[in-house]
């Protein structure tokens, strides 16, 4: 071959015929679906102006937005730490009683969740939904889900509904290999998708052991876990060891506040009587 | 070069329509599979690398100037995640054994000239590697894959010398062996 030259029809050297030879290899069947359901779940549009505009046009550089967020991180902080806003007098005993029983809560320093997309996460409604059921806490907290999650192939079939509740009825079939195509091809799902789910079967050992735990499979389709899978963005954060982590000191706690709050009431209710 | 085909589907997406995506992911996900594949050595990397390549143009279709060819402005996103793949990757990674396979009067002897062809790529530099592929395993030609990698016709044309001496040192053995 002339590499100077560029017509192919001269290429007929050793190299060049060694190099043909290695063989065009088919895509994987999952591309096509993973990637229309990740961007169909994705939050951001496309369309979305990427810029602020203000009134007479002009745009706000990105040092001056950063400017201002650290301004205001300053504030928040020097506010902290003189103690604004100030507590009235005779509720110290009020917040210092339910204190006593609140686990201590995670600090900044303690876990560090760089990311945005899970920062974003860890303020959704969403995530306080998920901390507070304890259904899909179980499930979470399943490594074999955690190590599942991390693949992005399960996470976009598990984010179609249909698939994700097809799963979760037909878990005892799936996780059998000598059983598995058969049930796949029962299945009433589109063909992409139960090639995807297949492929995402084959692939992923942690995914069929996930779902042969019935809690896990159950969760699947029932709790505010399926809300959750509904979303990559938000299935791929409940694979982050951070985040992770956070969840399970916001459930201790959400749980803590729970047996505060019941113990308030019936001393409450004891008074009354 | 614009391809009309590509320019309307990118229109449509940007007017919301993300079904409509799909057509092009049908359209170049066996060719950029295989350029990561090449570039890679690896099926499951190759993989995640396509799939992450469609995922971020799609997510920045807004900043696609449609006076390119859509599949130079899609290769380059692909090439930064096969560098980001790379940069993560251990030194003494294996070549997926899924690349081996292929068809011949001796399928054993083909999976060895195989693995070592692709055992040789990996060994060139990532510059000398990409020129190698796009020459070998797309149908752009010298002009397009300047192009795509944005840099003169006749760097691509002196990278490709050099890398073919370099494959040609390395696999002289398959060469006379055949």
């Amino acid at each position: 071959m002339n590499p100077f030259d560029d017509n192919r029809a001269n290429d007929n050297d050793d190299l060049t015929e060694l190099l043909n030879e290695l063989p065009e290899v088919d895509p994987p069947a999952t591309i096509v679906p993973t990637v229309m359901s990740t961007i169909a779940g994705s939050a951001r549009a496309v369309t979305t102006p990427r810029v602020t505009t203000f009134r007479r046009g002009s745009t706000m550089a990105k040092k001056v937005l950063w400017s201002l967020a650290g301004a205001a991180a300053v504030a928040l902080v020097a506010l902290r730490v003189v103690g604004y806003p100030p507590v009235k007098e005779g509720t110290e005993a009020t917040i210092g009683a339910a204190q006593r029983y609140q686990a201590p809560q995670v600090a900044a320093a303690d876990v560090k969740v760089e990311d945005q997309q899970f920062q974003d996460f860890l303020q959704s409604d969403l995530f306080r939904e998920l901390v507070n059921d304890k259904a899909a806490q179980d499930a979470v907290q399943n490594p074999d889900l955690q190590k599942a999650l991390a693949d992005a192939n399960v996470r976009a079939v598990l984010a179609n509904n249909e698939a994700r509740l097809a799963v979760a009825n037909n878990a005892r079939y799936l996780v059998r290999a000598d059983a598995r195509r058969d049930a796949i091809a029962q299945l009433k799902l589109d063909a992409k998708l139960r090639a995807a789910l297949e492929a995402a079967l084959e692939a992923s050992p942690a995914l069929v052991a996930a779902i042969s735990q019935a809690n896990v499979a159950d969760a699947l389709a029932k709790s505010s876990l399926a809300r959750v899978l509904a979303r990559p963005d938000a299935a791929l954060a409940i694979s982050n060891n951070a985040v992770l982590q956070v969840m399970r000191q916001a459930s201790a706690n959400a749980r803590n506040d729970a047996a505060v709050n019941a113990s308030a009431n019936a001393a409450t209710n004891a008074r009354i009587k | 070069m614009v391809d009309t085909d590509d320019a309307a589907v990118v229109e449509r997406c940007l007017a919301g329509d993300h079904n409509a995506y799909e057509a092009i992911v049908t359209r170049y996900q066996k060719g950029l599979f295989n350029v990561a594949l090449r570039m890679l050595g690896n099926y499951e990397d190759a993989r995640d690398a396509t799939q992450t390549a469609f995922i971020k143009a799609y997510e920045h279709l807004d900043s696609f100037d449609r006076e390119q060819r859509f599949f130079n402005w899609l290769f380059r996103i692909l090439k930064n995640e096969c560098l980001n793949v790379l940069r993560g990757r251990r030194p003494s990674e294996p070549v997926s054994p899924g690349l081996q396979a292929g068809n011949g009067a001796d399928p054993v002897e083909a999976r060895e000239r195989h693995q070592a062809v692709q055992e040789a790529l990996m060994a060139l530099s990532v510059e000398y590697r990409e020129v190698v592929v796009l020459r070998h395993f797309t149908d752009l030609s010298y002009d397009e894959i300047a192009a795509t990698l944005g840099i003169p016709a006749k760097t691509v044309k002196s990278r490709l010398y050099t890398a073919r001496q370099q494959l040609g040192d390395r696999l002289v053995e398959w060469q006379v062996a055949r």
